[in-house]
């Protein structure tokens, strides 16, 4: 398959996000953004906004043809990508699956992402896959696991890759270490970048009843290079990380603490499901944009 | 095993389970106990299943009305998902429907999935480029009893019984559910892709083994003699004309080739 040629304003945004990088390092700030999803395909083509990059869901795209690749390739035209996996099971003792890894590198080198995501989690074991972000246990040897892991994905992308910490609804009795102790040690050993869902802080913090702030002050600040924001369900007990509703004012809160902790971080409204007009979405991005650029001017 | 492995095995059997085996593994505390917090994951692997396989099977949806979602269930608890794609647990439906009761008492069902699937799997196929008229047309007339006709991959027949395809387009359509037919004599649907968009249409009697046989690698002068067993001398020619032109519109002709 061939890699699509960049077109010149796409070369553009690019150049303009390499010569803003973070101390991150390499990876480029993109500004405000969405996650790509069918039901915004033409609305977003047709009136881009202020929507400044897109991130799309990797496995969606880990096809060999037809419509998926069509509609990619004129977003990468647009908008700079990133991708964002949901299925690399990264914390799983099953082994890697190499088909899995291949298709995410062609992928990659298709169109040439910022960066690559996925989830600290794992998605299946003995062969089954629940299609679900499974927490770890917060362990010395789950951390080794995943880190020899990380390095070795790293290694095949021939890029460093964010870790996106996940919303949890059970903890392990064995569980060494908090969530953020056991994401900071990994990014730190594995040498990776960490995308910060906030909603997921507040939810896991809700669930668990830790503190989202201790969970912030705990994360290092050179490590982390993107933000989600997203909506969640109240359960009956628990709350629930359902990425369908808009973002709630705890999580704008928390989103106004990390802006504080975190710097100028590229930022992105995620919606999965029960999908709204995308002037809506648009609405919350520019909602995110008002509540950051002052700080960041402030601390300028 | 390690502590790791063991954990995972315990959520797995836990999040596939009616109901979690007890576990000391998880912690419970005044929030919620270890029953509601498993609960979650595990009505999540089943809502997430069932909404993938009813995108990809709206034509089973409409043939099996308000049995559909029992027959996921029932699915799901068999077969465990076991590809990263969750949209991949499709793939052994059909197969399901064709052996388990007490669906396999109404054969239409499988024959329905297979149909659902064959379009599925041909939207995001490799793509392949289409032979035009004006290529076909520069064939020496020599070179035509041994001219291969090199069909789309993507290309799938389908044998039924039943108007599966009817099944499909009011689904497609949004349409009232057909009523069932089964007919006497079994029929081949065709799936295909021309550019972006999937076709499927039900093939004359006399298309199907031509066009079966142009997938086998059959050169054209013998897919002259099958076509020549359901007309005569004079018939024939004009219906193969016309049939390479409707296969050429169709875009599935992906090459040209000699045997």
């Amino acid at each position: 398959m061939s890699t699509c040629p960049a077109p010149s304003s796409y070369a553009n945004n690019v150049a303009m996000a390499m010569t803003s990088t973070t101390s991150s390092g390499a990876l480029p700030y993109l500004g405000y953004g969405l996650g790509l999803r069918v039901e915004h395909y033409e609305s977003l083509l047709a009136n881009p906004g202020q929507v400044e990059w897109l991130e799309v869901v990797s496995e969606n795209y880990m096809v060999s043809g037809g419509l998926p690749l069509v509609w990619l390739d004129r977003f990468r035209e647009r908008f700079p990508l990133v991708m964002h996996g949901v299925s690399l099971s990264i914390g799983s003792t099953d082994p890697l699956d190499d088909d899995y890894l291949a298709r995410l590198a062609a992928l990659a080198q298709r169109i040439e992402p910022a960066w690559v995501s996925d989830h600290l989690c794992w998605t299946g074991v003995q062969g089954v896959n629940l299609h679900d972000l499974m927490p770890l246990p917060y362990t010395e040897e789950a951390l080794d696991h995943v880190v020899s892991r990380v390095k070795r994905v790293q290694d095949t992308l021939k890029r460093r890759i964010l870790l996106e910490n996940v919303s949890s609804y059970v903890s392990f009795a064995d569980s060494q270490l908090t969530e953020w102790e056991f994401l900071a040690a990994i990014a730190e050993r594995a040498d990776c970048m960490i995308l910060l869902d906030i909603n997921n802080v507040h939810v896991s913090a809700m669930n668990h009843g830790f503190s989202s702030l201790d969970y912030l002050r705990g994360i290092p600040v050179s490590r982390v290079h993107q933000f989600h924001l997203a909506g969640y369900e109240e359960g009956e007990k628990l709350i629930i990380d359902t990425h369908d509703a808009p973002v709630s004012n705890a999580v704008w809160d928390l989103y106004v603490e990390a802006v504080r902790r975190f710097g100028r971080v590229s930022t992105m409204i995620e919606r999965d499901d029960n999908f709204p007009p995308l002037a809506e979405l648009m609405a919350e991005l520019e909602h995110a944009r008002q509540l950051a650029e002052p700080l960041l001017r402030d601390a300028a | 095993m390690s502590a790791l492995q063991a954990i995972q095995q315990q959520m797995l059997q836990a999040v596939l389970a009616e109901k979690a085996p007890p576990t000391n593994a998880i912690r419970s505390d005044d929030i919620a106990d270890v029953e509601s917090r498993l609960a979650i994951y595990r009505h999540g692997y089943r809502i997430r299943l069932r909404d993938a396989l009813r995108t990809e099977f709206s034509g089973l949806q409409c043939m099996a009305g308000q049995r559909f979602d029992a027959l996921l269930d029932k699915y799901i608890d068999a077969h465990p998902s076991e590809h990263y794609n969750i949209r991949w647990h499709g793939s052994g439906v059909a197969a399901f429907l064709a052996y388990a009761r007490p669906w396999r008492d109404k054969p239409q069902l499988a024959e329905m999935a297979r149909l659902d699937w064959a379009i599925s799997t041909a939207f995001d196929a490799a793509n392949e480029t289409s032979v035009g008229m004006a290529e076909l047309s520069s064939v020496p007339p020599d070179a035509w009893a041994n001219l291969q006709l090199l069909m789309q991959e993507n290309l799938q027949l389908l044998g039924s019984l039943y108007n599966i395809d009817a099944f499909r387009r009011a689904a497609d359509n949004g349409a009232p559910r057909p009523r069932l037919r089964r007919f006497d004599q079994a029929h081949q649907v065709m799936v295909w892709r021309k550019g972006t968009t999937v076709h499927y249409r039900k093939l004359d009697p006399d298309e199907w083994p031509v066009l079966a046989a142009a997938m086998r690698g059959e050169p054209f002068a013998s897919l002259c003699v099958t076509l020549a067993q359901h007309h005569d001398e004079s018939a024939a020619m004009p219906r193969m004309v016309a049939l390479l032109q409707g296969w050429l519109e169709a875009g599935l002709i992906r090459g040209l080739a000699t045997v």
